[in-house]
């Protein structure tokens, strides 16, 4: 990222985790959760769980109807197990061994830099195993931009969706985002028409067997709105927001108060938990839903997700 | 008098006893005060609350329950028009190909198998087979009082009915979907009457009433009362076409009276535009026919779906001494629909279907469904480019055709026939047991379904194409449905899917060639392979849950291919029933399976492009765009 800001961000080298702080902002980076652990802006905690990637959707009727759920099921043992198997960090570009006790001795209680950037590896429970990469680069403003990128493996079966996903301590109010109306997938997104949309609440669209839902194509930014935290001294109920931007190409979200998983074990709407958490997912790749018939029909070739080739994609979380 | 059977539900050849044949729609009133107020003083409603028990099957029905001394103290009630299982009766029930009492008991359709397998018994004695009683009491309205014939209409009975009026048998339908129409005239008395239905769930319409939707029951559309006055519009046939000029008018009718025995009269016919101006102006003795044959109009404005322009026709006859004693109005369209080199054309341009399988549906009600329902849905159509809809796969509510006139709205009219059960196993074709196929014993059950749904609704000016059914393959039978249709309505095309399931009746029953769910690409084979016949996808974009995607594969054939002729999405909503969840109180849908009903298909009801409760689903907005490019 062109470094256009004269502040710089403080580095605390944690024996555990990588502290990166500025005015307004606290990021925690934790080797042992394998992510990044806390996400602070103006005090509020935006984290609940590192964030991971994302492979899986809730299967959709036209996945159970042409087997895609079975051909792809390793991608859902992943989404929910992923393991983190490094990390690394690097100051100004420059890599440094990991700074974990003794190595972080070296380092004092006023380090700073123009942006650090940490990247963690992620290993799939796959056969073949491949790997992901999250880098998150942070600057002196708190901007953090994430790169994610997916390692492609002859033999892997097609992704049902490739991506990121935050969760968040506390339900949305709602969320807001430039890009196209309703919800989108990459086979039907032509009638999207572009604009800049506010959604109240975090809606599950109530198709009878609840399954992938509420993704939107051609983002450019999006912002999630909540105004409680899971802080026992906080009892102000003000908004307060986050926001991903575009960084290039735009990318496909989701805001929904439900993981993958959650939806798909539930037959009806109503058995779904009460909503606790925002989930936001934030998208590289989609697979197309469908639509020629419900009981074989394949999604077209060019809406496939190949896990043979390599992904990724790059979107930068707003600082202070 | 003849006596009711119940045998008659176990044998095809019985369908239709003391019906009066059927006839077109018009409505009748009694004066231009009564017309003025759009409610007919010669009509009398027998909707609402009527005594009702119900028997879980036919030996433990109250026989003889119709007699005005049996005792009916232990009668519940229901109201009508309303499904047995909405009401609690019966259990609710979905499933989509196979028969509805897959894995609980054996049957065969009669006659599939072999002359002498006659199904005595299956149904009649069927367990499964419950059956409704229904009763109330009516006197009649003055203003029927003093009409000549009375006749008691019946708008759509689920799967077989008797009717007694007075203890005296009636007569008996099936066709669930079709009107049925009975003449009480001789069994009235001047004070309280006493009318009784007999509803079975089952009968051998069950194994062609075999549709993928809630399995439903019982009286689910209106009943009424009409008195015939002494000279009375039976049946009328407009035929608005146009000369190959495509802009002179060429409108022929033909009116058929029941005109009493020495009663003498006129009728005129007056034919005014949209804005009241007169077009035309005769009048003649009322006969049994009165016929005005291809009187041409110069310049008429045509009907299409942009600008669905009617004019008013008028019919008034006068008793002798110049009375007005009825009045028949109907709105008609002019507008020409014809196949020229290979292309489907309306008024001389190609029709582009961009269409709507829909299903009649109320979340809370099932296949009761309201004007209401109907307005939102014209509603929906309209915001999203939906220019067609097919009746899947049965006549629809007699005042959804009179909309879809107004509105526009290209109808494929479909006969109340499925039978996929008797053929399509487990996704594979097979036919050993298939009806109506080319069984005598069940022509002319199909044949009358045909003609009722020709009858009927022959006078919408929406009406572009016939459609024979659905998924009910090939035969003799099928063919014999197409003839009526071929005989009767040179001004329409004729539709049948199963034209690809069996070549060798290609010619025979579809003037187009018809799938559902090919894929583009299996598409564009046909239509570049010399093919016979325009190409239109009777279903297309199966739209169950989170689906739609790739529609512009489909809307590229459109500009490619000018034998593309569009198609109807399947479908328009989602059956699903609105209940109580069983654990929180609070307000559910609900799908098959989802009340222990088994054999079940669970969600597969649920590929509407609107939700149950006629929200719309997101894919909406893709149809908008996709068939906005072609309105037409």
């Amino acid at each position: 990222m062109a470094n256009t800001s004269t502040k710089q961000v403080q580095i605390i080298y944690g024996d555990a985790t990588l502290g990166l702080r500025g005015e307004g902002f606290g990021y925690i980076f934790s080797y042992e959760r394998g992510g990044m652990e806390s996400l602070v802006q103006h005090g509020k905690e935006w984290l609940y769980r590192t964030p991971k990637p994302t492979f899986w959707r809730a299967t959709t009727d036209n996945d159970r109807g042409n087997g895609f759920s079975v051909k792809s099921a390793q991608w859902l043992g992943t989404d929910m197990f992923l393991k983190c198997t490094g990390a690394a960090v690097a100051v100004n570009d420059q890599p440094i061994d990991l700074p974990i006790s003794p190595e972080n001795n070296q380092y004092s209680d006023h380090e700073f830099a123009d942006h650090v950037t940490i990247t963690f590896t992620y290993e799939t429970l796959t056969v073949p195993v491949t790997t992901v990469t999250v880098a998150y680069t942070v600057n002196g403003n708190g901007d953090i931009k994430v790169g994610v990128a997916y390692h492609g493996k002859t033999g892997l079966p097609e992704l049902p969706a490739f991506g990121l996903r935050f969760i968040m301590p506390t339900v949305a109010k709602g969320f807001n985002y430039d890009g196209l109306s309703g919800e989108t997938y990459p086979d039907r997104m032509a009638g999207g028409e572009k604009g800049h949309y506010t959604v109240d609440g975090l809606p599950v669209t109530k198709y009878l067997v609840p399954q992938e839902c509420g993704m939107h194509m051609q983002t450019a930014q999006a912002t999630v709105i909540r105004n409680r935290t899971l802080d026992n001294t906080d009892h102000a109920n003000h908004d307060f927001n986050l926001t991903f931007k575009q960084n290039g190409q735009p990318f496909a979200f989701s805001c929904l108060p439900y993981t993958a998983e959650e939806l798909e074990n539930a037959t009806h709407i109503e058995e779904l938990p009460t909503p606790r958490r925002t989930v936001f997912a934030i998208f590289g790749a989609v697979r197309g839903v469908g639509g020629i018939d419900s009981w074989g029909a394949d999604v077209e070739q060019q809406y496939h997700v190949s896990a043979e080739e390599d992904h990724s994609f790059s979107f930068v979380i707003q600082g202070v | 008098m003849m006596k009711p059977e119940l045998s008659w539900l176990d044998d095809p050849q019985t369908f239709r006893v003391n019906q009066l044949p059927a006839h077109s729609d018009h409505r009748f009133y009694q004066s231009d005060t009564d017309l003025a107020t759009g409610q007919s003083q010669l009509t009398q409603t027998l909707d609402g609350t009527w005594q009702f028990k119900f028997a879980k099957q036919p030996s433990e029905r109250p026989v003889g329950f119709y007699a005005p001394d049996y005792d009916h103290s232990d009668f519940d009630t229901i109201t009508v028009p309303e499904h047995m299982e909405i009401a609690g009766y019966g259990r609710l029930k979905y499933i989509n190909t196979t028969y509805p009492w897959e894995g609980k008991i054996y049957r065969r359709p009669a006659y599939a198998l072999g002359k002498d397998q006659k199904g005595a018994g299956m149904f009649s004695d069927g367990e499964d087979n419950y059956v409704g009683a229904y009763l109330r009491t009516f006197t009649l309205d003055p203003a029927l009082r003093q009409q000549q014939r009375i006749v008691v209409q019946f708008d759509g009975v689920e799967e077989a009915m008797y009717l007694w009026l007075n203890g005296q048998f009636v007569g008996y339908a099936e066709d669930s979907f079709s009107q049925s129409e009975f003449d009480l005239t001789p069994y009235l008395q001047d004070s309280e009457n006493l009318i009784a239905v007999e509803v079975f769930k089952r009968s051998t319409a069950a194994f062609i009433e075999d549709q993928d939707m809630f399995r439903f029951s019982g009286i689910f559309r209106s009943v009424r009362l009409v008195g015939e006055p002494a000279i009375h519009v039976q049946d009328m046939r407009i035929i608005g076409n146009l000369a190959d000029d495509l802009t002179t008018g060429d409108f022929s009718l033909k009116l058929k009276l029941n005109c009493q025995p020495n009663v003498n009269g006129t009728v005129k016919v007056s034919i005014t535009d949209a804005d009241g101006n007169g077009l035309f102006d005769v009048t003649k003795a009322a006969n049994d026919e009165v016929e005005i044959n291809h009187q041409m109009f110069p310049n008429v404005h045509l009907w299409q779906h942009t600008d669905p322009y009617l004019y008013q026709l008028k019919v008034t006859v006068q008793d002798e001494q110049g009375k007005v004693i009825e009045i028949v109005p109907y709105k008609f369209g002019f507008r020409r629909v014809e196949m020229k080199n290979k292309i489907m054309l309306l008024n001389g341009k190609r029709i582009i279907l961009n269409g709507v399988n829909r299903h009649e549906w109320d979340a809370k009600s099932g296949r009761v469904i309201s004007i209401e329902d109907m307005k939102q849905d014209l509603k929906t159509f309209k915001e999203n480019n939906i220019n067609a809809v097919r009746t899947c796969h049965y006549p629809n509510r007699i005042d959804w055709y009179y909309m879809c006139d107004e509105a526009g709205i290209y109808m494929m009219a479909e006969n109340n026939l499925e039978s996929h059960g008797t053929w399509q196993k487990m996704g594979a074709v097979e036919p050993s047991y298939n009806v109506p196929g080319s069984l005598s014993e069940w022509r002319e059950a199909v044949v009358d379904r045909a003609r009722s749904n020709y009858e009927v609704f022959k006078n919408h000016t929406a009406i572009l194409f016939w459609s024979l059914g659905n998924e009910s393959y090939a035969g003799d039978d099928i063919a014999a449905m197409n003839a009526f249709y071929k005989d009767h309505d040179d001004t329409r095309l004729v539709h049948y899917e199963g034209v690809c399931r069996n070549r060798a009746y290609e010619d025979q029953i579809s003037d187009m060639e018809s799938m559902m769910y090919d894929p583009p690409k299996e598409i564009e084979k046909y239509l570049t392979n010399n093919p016979k016949k325009p190409f239109v996808d009777c279903e297309f974009m199966h739209d169950m849950g989170n689906s739609l995607g790739g529609m512009s594969s489909y809307d590229e054939l459109i500009d490619k291919y000018p034998m593309y002729q569009g198609g109807f999405i399947w479908d328009f909503i989602d059956q699903a029933i609105e209940t109580k969840d069983e654990v929180t109180g609070q307000t559910v849908l609900r799908y098959g399976g989802d009340f222990d009903d088994r054999h079940s298909d669970y969600e597969f009801s649920g590929d509407g492009l609107m939700f149950a409760d006629r929200t719309p689903k997101p894919a909406l907005q893709e149809v908008k765009y996709y068939y906005g490019k072609h309105i037409n």
